[in-house]
């Protein structure tokens, strides 16, 4: 249905941002804070509204805003598509984003920049809600780099801090180099179908070649913004950002826009099924070597980002194995309870006077009984431990990855052997991820909360103000309640919770994979198996960070396995790696190039040089004209002796 | 057509001439009269060639605002002008950055300033006249007459190596043109019959292509002139002496006009004029512009002196002007005309920023810098803003001229193809995946930048306190702030206004074999 509505959804955050932006330093803080949450709350209305309203028939809201750029045959709109994935999603962002801006109040009260810091939230919640409600992929490119160049601005927020921008600068990068391949793969795609929009990509008939590489290419971009081996090594650095941001940006929302696109575009995806596999297989590669660090971090926001590379990389194998509600639905399952969880880390920091080393917490659940019991509730849902949103939404995507068909007509090389089997080795990979996980969060918990204060002299603990603690309870309550979006649709059938099941609810929006979605399974096998993987992760944190003795864990942890903690705690070294790799060769290769091939040889040797010698044959010829008259009359005489000579030769026979 | 309507180009163009004279009569002083004169009269040219875009149709004729004065009849050249959406477009970007430029360095001039205002003013009329001009002979002595006020800018106003950068950019520039002035005389001397020769460009284009093989060397010699403009690689090492040495209004004259006049030879005369060479060397123009790119930006990183930096930035965003250009589709030809307005206006914006940076530190070392945006908020703000359009973030003017490009170029199936082995390249798509690389390194040295001059620890010369952005800059920083956003929201106008054109280019010079064998009269 064709509506005129949609474009205040962006577009009333965009006018918060304006204003705070231009206006907020002579602006009261109480009409700057107003300004920023109001616009923000409003297009969470308006999204509700218009979610509850989409018509059943066809759930689609549509809107042309204005056509942004044509030429040749090229044709931009600014449109926006209002489905039920995008729809929820703005709930999401919206919804969310308003919490964090509640929690923001408190949490950046003190900053003199907090003008400059609500602007660029803002803003970001406009272009993630134009990445969202794109209704092509120009103008998901615009949100995609948008909410990139807010990250990068928030990351380097504290900028006079050299590492802090260093930070945000390198995000920015990072994630450009996946922009390029997004790009590229539009370009791609409107090579082949002419066209750009969702509409019409979503019935395009795709030669397998064109589809593969297509698909390929926004996988790139898919892997910068999400955080995915190879370009992940952004996120964790971008923790140097305010905690807020760290939840709404890099957990919440921002990061997981690449398993969006990828849902997306499931009709491309479904074409290319190599590169299904592909974004499967990355996605699981990339959650356990994310978890495996994880272990090891004693920031506790780095763990919570390494944390957030691996839960992505669930997603991933959701979107990979052809199961897009899975993997979505993960994402907004995800987008509450690591939200809950980053900001209860923010409570901690909060509360510890900037203190975010896990080895001198501890006990803390005596002081911020409040951010402890929601970081636990939250830790209960990440581990994905009956009956919490993370153990139906994680377990349905290893469910999903098991019984697969959508690698069925997959060989690897042609005639080469079938992968069928692919599936099964993501859903191990992925389990033992899952275990990894819970081991992880645990450790992070006792660390921080149980046991005895560990923390800085001098520094008194405390619970946060209520602005604070109450988007905390209320995005616990969400991680819980979202349970009702997994619950398997046979035991929801017929009731009126079945219109909240998630697979039911995105039912017709996904292309199936190519050997169609699994057939009927029962969920106990798989529940059994990961609820002894939930509490047996849970165990082993209990084992080594054990309440009465969690300070000495790391030790012990490091006495099993001394060599392979050590890599986990160095991160594989892939920082490291890449700057030997990449970054510092570039950078002298650079000053090489100018050095010997621009300033020495292009302007050195054949400019000036050129010149050079028209100065040498100018100073040759000055000698002949020195004034000198005599000399003038010597040579003049030697002509006409010469001339006469010649003439003479020439007469004579 | 009132009076007013047909002689309004003209007046436009020589307006800021009427400036000089007025600069000229006025006595040699220490006030500020003269830069007053020259903001005066840079800003009526401006306001004046408002009415150009309002009442801009691309209507049944080729050119608007045409006008035709016989000069010398008998030698066959014209008062010839006219505009087509092209050379609007470029026409308008001058008329805008005039008065900026002449507020830019407004505390910096301190000596000779009559003579300065003078230049100024002179230079604005040579720039317009040559976007303007429909005749070779105007257009050949508009195109001198930059040279002598640039040189005289450079040379007389500048920093320490002002001689040698002046020198340079004069040698390299002029023997550009006397190769393209033996090559106009060619095409006048086969125009016709003895009397019956011109020099008018209407009437060239319209006698239709020469011969193909007569056309290279013609070809190459209006490249030559053009290229060096531009500059393409591997001639563009005038380019960072004359940006590091001038003042700021030079270098945002130069990077914001002059450059283009590079960029825009080869759309309105190089290409056209010769579209079968055009059309054989296409590829060639654009691996030098990808060259450009590339090479540019890694110039960029290996710089020490904010303005070298931005001069070699110059040389990547041209080379995608130059991708563009050759890739001769519809799209990426009007992207390149849309970055050549957005180059000039981000560019000459970032030399305006560097400039107000360079009058409070006297220092261009990036290493004295770092910590600026605390102490100058406002204009650090500015700056990211322009760095953004610069690297080509959606909702800047950048954007949209580089994904044009970009788009373009992937999709030109008229380039052919490479073979390496057994392996066939497009040409298009292999152009357009390298030159993607650029949008990378963009980010990489303008980001750098960023970080080096305004975040971190107040290195020496923030450590002073330094003023923020005064009442003078704001005048001269926000209308090219604003275009950037407003070109990056709403591009469309201009790209309707060059749509014409850029056909009749493609019609042209895309498909050569369609252009008549031989017309008459093109007989030696």
């Amino acid at each position: 249905m064709e509506v005129s509505w949609l474009h205040l959804i962006p577009l009333l955050p965009l006018a918060g941002a304006a204003v705070c932006g231009l206006l907020g330093k002579w602006l009261p803080k109480a009409w700057l804070y107003a300004i920023a949450l109001v616009t923000v709350l409003l297009s969470f209305c308006i999204g509700l509204t218009g979610f509850l309203r989409l018509p059943e028939e066809v759930p689609i809201f549509h809107e042309v805003a204005f056509n942004w750029f044509s030429a040749g045959s090229l044709h931009v709109d600014m449109g926006f598509l209002f489905d039920r994935l995008s729809g929820a999603l703005t709930l999401v962002v919206t919804g969310v984003g308003f919490l964090i801006h509640v929690y923001s109040v408190g949490y950046m009260d003190e900053d003199p920049g907090y003008w400059r810091y609500f602007a660029y939230l803002n803003l970001f919640i406009a272009a993630m809600l134009t990445l969202v409600l794109g209704d092509n992929l120009v103008a998901m490119f615009v949100g995609w780099e948008g909410v990139g160049l807010c990250s990068y601005l928030l990351i380097g927020f504290w900028y006079t801090d050299e590492e802090k921008a260093y930070a945000g600068r390198k995000a920015f990068v990072v994630n450009r180099i996946g922009d390029v391949g997004f790009l590229i793969g539009i370009f791609v795609l409107f090579n082949a179908t002419g066209s750009v929009s969702f509409a019409q990509l979503g019935v395009a008939p795709l030669t397998l070649a064109t589809a593969s590489i297509a698909a390929l290419c926004l996988f790139i971009g898919a892997i910068g913004k999400s955080a995915q081996l190879p370009l992940y090594v952004w996120l964790p650095d971008a923790m140097a950002g305010p905690t807020p941001v760290s939840a709404l940006i890099h957990a919440a929302t921002m990061v997981t826009a690449g398993v969006y696109m990828v849902a997306r575009m499931s009709h491309l995806y479904t074409s290319a099924p190599g590169v299904l596999a592909l974004v499967a297989l990355v996605g699981a590669l990339t959650a356990l070597w994310a978890a495996l660090i994880g272990t090891a971090q004693n920031d506790i926001k780095r763990v919570l980002a390494y944390s957030t590379v691996s839960q992505l990389g669930f997603m991933f194998i959701g979107v990979g194995v052809g199961a897009f509600f899975a993997g979505t639905m993960h994402l907004v399952t995800h987008a509450f309870f690591k939200a809950c969880l980053f900001l209860g880390s923010g409570a901690v920091i909060h509360g510890l006077a900037g203190e975010q080393d896990l080895r001198r917490m501890g006990g803390l659940r005596k002081y911020m009984p409040q951010t402890a019991w929601t970081f636990a509730v939250a830790t209960v849902a990440i581990s994905g431990i009956f009956p919490i949103s993370g153990f139906f939404s994680k377990d349905e995507i290893l469910a999903q990855a098991l019984h697969t068909k959508a690698y069925d007509f997959l060989t690897l090389g042609p005639g080469g052997p079938h992968l069928t089997s692919l599936g099964t080795i993501l859903y191990l990979v992925g389990s033992f991820t899952a275990l990894i996980t819970s081991f992880y969060m645990w450790r992070c918990y006792f660390l921080a909360f149980e046991g005895e204060y560990r923390g800085p002299e001098g520094v008194h603990p405390h619970e946060s103000p209520g602005i604070m603690t109450s988007p905390l309870w209320i995005l616990a309550a969400l991680s819980v309640l979202s349970l009702v979006i997994g619950l398997p649709e046979p035991w929801v059938r017929g009731s009126f919770l079945e219109h909240l099941n998630w697979e039911h609810f995105t039912g017709r929006l996904f292309s199936p994979p190519r050997g169609g979605p699994p057939a009927g399974f029962s969920p106990w096998p798989g529940y059994l198996v990961a609820l002894a993987i939930g509490w047996a992760g849970f165990g082993l944190a209990w084992l080594l960070y054990a309440p009465a003795r969690a300070a000495s864990g790391d030790d012990r942890f490091a006495a099993l396995f001394p060599r392979l903690r050590n890599a986990f705690a160095n991160k594989f070294w892939v920082d490291e790696f890449y700057d030997w790799l990449v970054v510092r060769p570039l950078w002298s290769f650079a000053r090489g190039l100018w050095r010997i091939f621009d300033a020495t040889i292009i302007d050195g040797l054949f400019i000036n040089g050129s010149a050079q010698l028209v100065a040498w044959v100018a100073a040759l010829a000055r000698r002949f004209q020195n004034g000198d008259v005599q000399r003038y009359a010597a040579v003049t005489a030697l002509g006409v002796l010469a001339l006469v000579y010649a003439f003479l030769l020439r007469s004579s026979p | 057509m009132s009076w007013l309507e047909a002689h309004l180009l003209t007046l436009v163009i020589f307006l800021p001439s009427a400036g000089a004279v007025l600069v000229a009569l006025l006595p040699r002083s220490e006030g500020g009269q003269h830069k007053g004169v020259a903001f005066i009269f840079s800003l009526a040219t401006f306001l004046a060639s408002i009415p150009l875009w309002t009442s801009f149709h691309s209507g049944p004729a080729r050119f608007s605002f045409e006008q035709k004065s016989e000069w010398a009849p008998s030698l066959g050249f014209s008062y010839h002008v006219g505009l087509d959406g092209v050379a609007l477009l470029l026409f308008m970007l001058t008329a805008l950055l005039g008065p900026i430029v002449v507020l830019s360095s407004w505390g910096y001039i301190r000596s000779r300033v009559k003579e300065y205002a003078l230049a100024l003013l002179l230079l604005e009329t040579a720039m317009l006249g040559t976007f303007a001009a429909l005749d070779l002979v105007l257009f050949y002595v508009f195109w001198e007459a930059m040279l002598i006020p640039m040189y005289l800018l450079i040379g007389v106003w500048g920093s320490e190596r002002r001689i040698y950068a002046a020198v340079k950019f004069f040698l390299f520039t002029f023997i550009g043109s006397v190769l393209m002035l033996l090559a106009i005389f060619w095409l006048w001397s086969n125009s016709g019959a003895p009397g019956h020769r011109t020099f008018d460009y209407v009437a060239l284009l319209e006698q239709g292509a020469l011969p193909a093989e007569r056309q290279k060397w013609l070809f190459l010699a209006f490249a030559l002139a053009f290229a060096i403009k531009v500059p393409m690689w591997p001639l563009h090492t005038w380019l960072p002496d004359a940006h590091t040495e001038a003042p700021a209004s030079g270098s945002i004259i130069l990077a914001g006009v002059l450059l283009k006049m590079g960029t825009f030879g080869f759309i309105r005369y190089a290409m056209p004029l010769f579209p079968s060479a055009a059309n054989q060397w296409a590829p060639a123009i654009a691996v030098l512009g990808v060259i450009g790119i590339i090479y540019g930006s890694l110039m960029c990183m290996a710089q020490t002196d904010l303005k070298r930096l931005i001069a070699y930035s110059s040389v990547a965003h041209l080379g995608f002007v130059m991708l563009g250009l050759s890739a001769l589709t519809a799209e990426a030809v009007s992207g390149a005309v849309l970055q050549m307005v957005n180059h000039g206006i981000s560019t000459g914006a970032l030399f305006l920023m560097v400039g107000i940076l360079y009058e409070r530190t006297h220092t261009r070392e990036l290493a004295a810098y770092g910590g600026v945006a605390r102490v100058a908020p406002a204009m650090a703000a500015a700056f990211v803003v322009i760095t953004l359009s610069s690297i080509g973030l959606p909702g800047t003017n950048g954007f949209v001229g580089e994904f044009l490009i970009l788009l373009g170029t992937f999709t030109a199936k008229g380039m052919g193809s490479w073979t390496i082995g057994t392996a066939e390249f497009s040409k298009g798509i292999t152009l357009a995946v390298l030159a993607a690389s650029g949008v990378i390194l963009g980010a990489v040295y303008m980001l750098w930048v960023v970080q080096r001059v305004f975040f971190g620890p107040e290195r020496k010369a923030a450590s002073h306190g330094m003023a923020d952005l005064n009442l003078r800059e704001w005048f001269t920083v926000a209308p090219l702030l604003l275009a950037i956003v407003w070109i990056g929201l709403a591009p469309q106008p201009l790209l309707d206004a060059m749509r014409r054109p850029v056909d009749e280019f493609i019609e042209r010079v895309g498909r050569p074999q369609r252009a008549p064998p031989t017309a008459p009269g093109n007989k030696e």
